[in-house]
């Protein structure tokens, strides 16, 4: 049950007989009339609970990609339907397109909550007739999202009052990480193509694994020369190699509580999570191991497992792998380190490059990080992955009088950052840090790097 | 419920809308109860929310149950509360007082004998319905004012005053008629005049003090200087006043003529006003012009009515909303730099100009020596020396940067700051 403003407006012209006869009782009459009109709409509108009504989305959509909702109703309720539909859909999903949208995808939902308006139809269907309703969506947060019900206000013929419910129909969008780090995989790939077939004369070390025998070319190191071949061929003969294949990479994901904090420039500190940063460098360096004909596990982990991909590759790798870190949200808690030394020994039980992408906070570091890397680092290549802050690097410039204390304590947060660094280095590991949008790039190359030298 | 619109004889699956999956007109067959059933691609089709209107009446009978028995049973309290009530009361001269002193024998023979009776307790009351052809009686009230006895005094009805105060009585009666003092004992009296009342009701114990000013007035039931009943008659109304008010008190009413004297008296018109004051009224006959009905226009009530309706329809209409809010868990918001923010104002709360100085300083030999390749654990000469080669700066300078004392103030310490920057260009620009 619900009025419009043109039972308002029936009300309003109960001035007239008010100012012909006025006493109470005239107005006690019209109140009646106007009661009695909304009392037969409402009885001469078609029953939404009687409608056929039907959702379907997309299983998934890309962080930032546009997609659509379709509602479709089939009207059974033996009379013409004259309705306002709601297709809700939570804040983070629905399409506004007057709201200021970020390149990251990162919008604050909650400021989004704000100016969004769930798309509302306006529909006229005849009895038994169907009717299919398109509602924009442009998810800007990763993660599931349940749908709201549907709302259908249905009119009486005089349009004064409308019967209202809300249905529940079922419809859920996973929201995938917007992967926008693969923009660097083609030049990745490339430079992993130059490394591949490389005779070892340019860079010593490039590659340890025996590829093939070729002559020899003016410029070829006289070191990697086969002798044993050249004297069986009577032409000079040299070694090529290539870099190993096969070798295992293990990305995990912290999901602590330092993977929960803002990172970037959003206003008043509302950037994305530090984890959406640790997706897109797993995403990017899965991607490329996998190529480079690695096997890839991927791990998300804070006190327990919250999501594991093994055993995918080539073309089945990244669906997978958005698709189980969709719906990763960090959480409030302290990790658990030494669970996860359990995790990656179970997980990985010979050498295999182990990259743990967590925050590089002095206090974490000393508490916990320190004995995992101590631990692993006997038994696999450890790389430690921080995501840096890109406010702190503002509060760093700072210098005049009132800011110079800021600079002063980042350049202290610094010195701590860098003697940590230089600890995790002491026990083996390599450690990068780097912005959230150049973390991504970096761990990449870090990963190129290590390929290069033979320390997979 | 019958299809009204012939529309819905449509064939099914002609219409350019209908949906492949369900087959229209078919699927809501069931009508109240939810039905669900699955598209072969997957998409559920929902009939209904899994109610019907019986169950939707006993939702909301649970839910509201509580609140509507408590209503109920303060509606219950308060009507028997409202029946119970006595209809009389125990206000002495009151025309609904059953006690003694009250008056409600004289008021419902009145009303027997067709007077209607009007009970009012404030005197702006009593002087909008004392209108010609009524009669205003009024109570003794001690604790009359002057505006208030003058407001009374000047009514066009009939007065009939009981032991009247002085402004009153000299008021109503034009200055003919004073009051004296009491006697004290009731004695039974003669009428001793024309007056056709006393006449009627013969002799009657009362007592008297009335006094007569003048000539224009008759005075019955003398004794001595002083009467029990002063009577006026000034063409257009006529004022009595009596010295006793017991004469129309229910436990004198069977005394000798009393009835007959109160009778007369109270029952001269057909309307009798019965004043029995407030002690807390403060009201002179004057509000009667000054507010109620004499500004505003006799149908303000009725539109402001009718304003209440528009402002109830108009509330019904926003109030409703289109379907529940959705609701989404969204993130915390904590920014990672808000320990660098909350250790920059702790330096500055404490004017550490020490500590900050220290920091800018380390960070800044750190990368310079990094760029120069002098190892962390070198000593400050070596660091010096290095940036002093790589610079050509003055060596002193050099070490005073680095390692002098500390900045006194914050001035010195941001100037300090922009000093070591510009070294640092310098040693990276080598």
């Amino acid at each position: 049950m619900a009025l419009t403003w043109r039972a308002v407006v029936l009300a309003l012209v109960g001035l007239v007989p008010v100012l012909l006869a006025p006493v109470p009782g005239t107005v006690v009459v019209w109140a009646g009339v106007v009661v009695l009109a909304c009392g037969v709409d409402v009885a001469l509108a078609a029953s939404p609970r009687r409608l056929a009504l039907t959702r379907r989305v997309p299983a998934s959509v890309r962080l930032g990609d546009r997609t659509r909702s379709e509602l479709t109703i089939v009207n059974g309720a033996g009379r013409r339907l004259r309705a306002v539909v709601r297709d809700a859909w939570p804040p983070s999903v629905a399409a506004d397109d007057d709201a200021p949208l970020r390149s990251g995808g990162a919008l604050v939902a909650a400021r989004a909550a704000t100016t969004v308006r769930s798309a509302r139809h306006r529909v006229d269907v005849r009895a038994g007739d169907g009717v299919r309703l398109v509602t924009p969506l442009h998810p800007t947060r990763r993660g599931d999202r349940t749908a709201g019900p549907v709302t259908v206000r249905s009119f009486g013929p005089l349009g004064l009052a409308a019967r209202q419910v809300s249905l529940p129909v079922p419809g859920r969008l996973r929201v995938l990480p917007e992967f926008a780090s693969r923009r660097h995989l083609p030049s990745r790939l490339a430079r992993l193509r130059e490394m591949d077939g490389r005779s070892a004369v340019q860079v010593r070390g490039e590659g340890t694994e025996f590829d093939s025998l070729r002559e020899y070319v003016v410029g070829d190191d006289v070191r990697s020369i086969d002798w044993r071949a050249t004297a069986r061929r009577g032409d000079v003969v040299v070694r090529t190699w290539r870099p190993e294949r096969d070798r295992r990479v293990l990305v995990v994901l912290d999901t602590g509580r330092t993977a929960a904090t803002r990172v970037g420039d959003g206003p008043g500190g509302t950037g994305s999570p530090r984890l959406d940063a640790s997706i897109e460098a797993a995403l990017l360096l899965a991607a490329l191991a996998d190529r480079a004909g690695d096997r890839v596990q991927v791990v998300a982990f804070d006190r327990t497992l919250h999501a594991r991909v093994a055993g995918a590759s080539g073309p089945r790798l990244l669906p997978e792998l958005a698709d189980s870190l969709a719906g990763v949200e960090p959480r409030l808690v302290e990790t658990d380190w030494p669970g996860l030394v359990g995790q990656v020994r179970s997980h990985v039980p010979q050498r295999a490059l182990v990259v743990l992408l967590t925050a590089l906070d002095p206090s974490a570091v000393e508490t916990g990080l320190l004995t995992v890397v101590d631990q692993l680092a006997g038994t696999h290549q450890v790389v430690v992955a921080g995501v840096a802050d890109a406010e702190v690097a503002q509060l760093r410039a700072g210098r005049d009088a009132s800011t110079v204390y800021d600079a002063a304590a980042a350049a202290r947060g610094d010195l701590e950052r860098t003697a940590v660094a230089g600890v995790l280095r002491r026990y083996g590991a390599e450690v990068v840090e780097a912005l959230p949008e150049q973390l991504a790039p970096a761990l990449a190359d870090t990963y190129l790097a290590l390929k290069a030298a033979g320390r997979l | 419920m019958s299809a009204p619109a012939p529309t819905g004889a449509n064939p099914p699956g002609t219409t350019p809308g209908a949906t492949p999956g369900a087959t229209p007109g078919s699927a809501p067959e069931a009508m109240t109860r939810s039905a669900t059933t699955i598209a072969p691609d997957g998409a559920p089709t929902v009939v209904g929310d899994g109610t019907t209107a019986r169950s939707r009446a006993a939702r909301r009978w649970r839910r509201a149950r509580w609140t509507v028995l408590v209503l109920a049973a303060v509606a219950l309290v308060v009507g028997a509360l409202a029946v119970s009530r006595p209809p009389t009361s125990s206000v002495p001269y009151a025309p609904d007082s059953t006690t003694p002193e009250g008056s409600r024998a004289l008021a419902q023979v009145l009303e027997r004998q067709g007077v209607t009776v009007e009970h009012v307790t404030t005197v702006a009351e009593a002087v909008r319905a004392a209108v010609p052809g009524t009669t205003l009686l009024v109570a003794p009230a001690p604790l009359m004012t002057d505006d208030q006895a003058l407001s009374l005094a000047a009514v066009e009805a009939d007065l009939l005053l009981l032991r009247p105060g002085g402004t009153l009585l000299r008021a109503a009666s034009g200055g003919a008629a004073d009051v004296g003092w009491s006697s004290g004992s009731r004695t039974v009296l003669a009428p001793g005049c024309e007056l056709p009342a006393a006449q009627a009701a013969g002799p009657v114990e009362m007592s008297a003090g009335l006094l007569l000013e003048g000539s224009g007035a008759t005075a019955c039931y003398t004794r001595g200087e002083s009467h029990g009943l002063v009577h006026l008659d000034d063409g257009g109304r006529t004022v009595t006043a009596l010295w006793d008010p017991g004469v129309i008190r229910n436990d004198r009413m069977l005394d000798d003529g009393t009835a007959a004297l109160a009778l007369w008296l109270a029952g001269d018109d057909d309307r009798l006003v019965w004043l029995v004051q407030d002690p807390y009224d403060a009201s002179t006959g004057d509000d009667v012009d000054a507010s109620g009905d004499g500004v505003l226009p006799p149908w303000t009530g009725a539109v402001g009515l009718w304003a209440l309706l528009c402002v109830v329809v108009a509330a019904v209409w926003r109030a409703r909303r289109l379907g529940p809010l959705v609701a989404e868990d969204l993130p915390v918001v904590v920014p990672a730099a808000e320990a660098t923010r909350g250790r920059g104002r702790l330096y500055r709360r404490a004017r550490a100009h020490g500590h900050a100085a220290a920091a800018l300083r380390a960070a800044t030999a750190d990368r310079a020596a990094g760029r120069l390749g002098v190892p962390r654990s070198a000593d400050p000469t070596t660091l010096v020396d290095a940036v002093v080669r790589a610079t050509g700066s003055d060596p002193t300078t050099v070490a005073d940067l680095l390692y002098g004392p500390p900045p006194a103030d914050d001035a010195a310490l941001a100037a300090l700051a922009r000093r070591l920057d510009e070294l640092e260009s310098e040693v990276h620009r080598s």
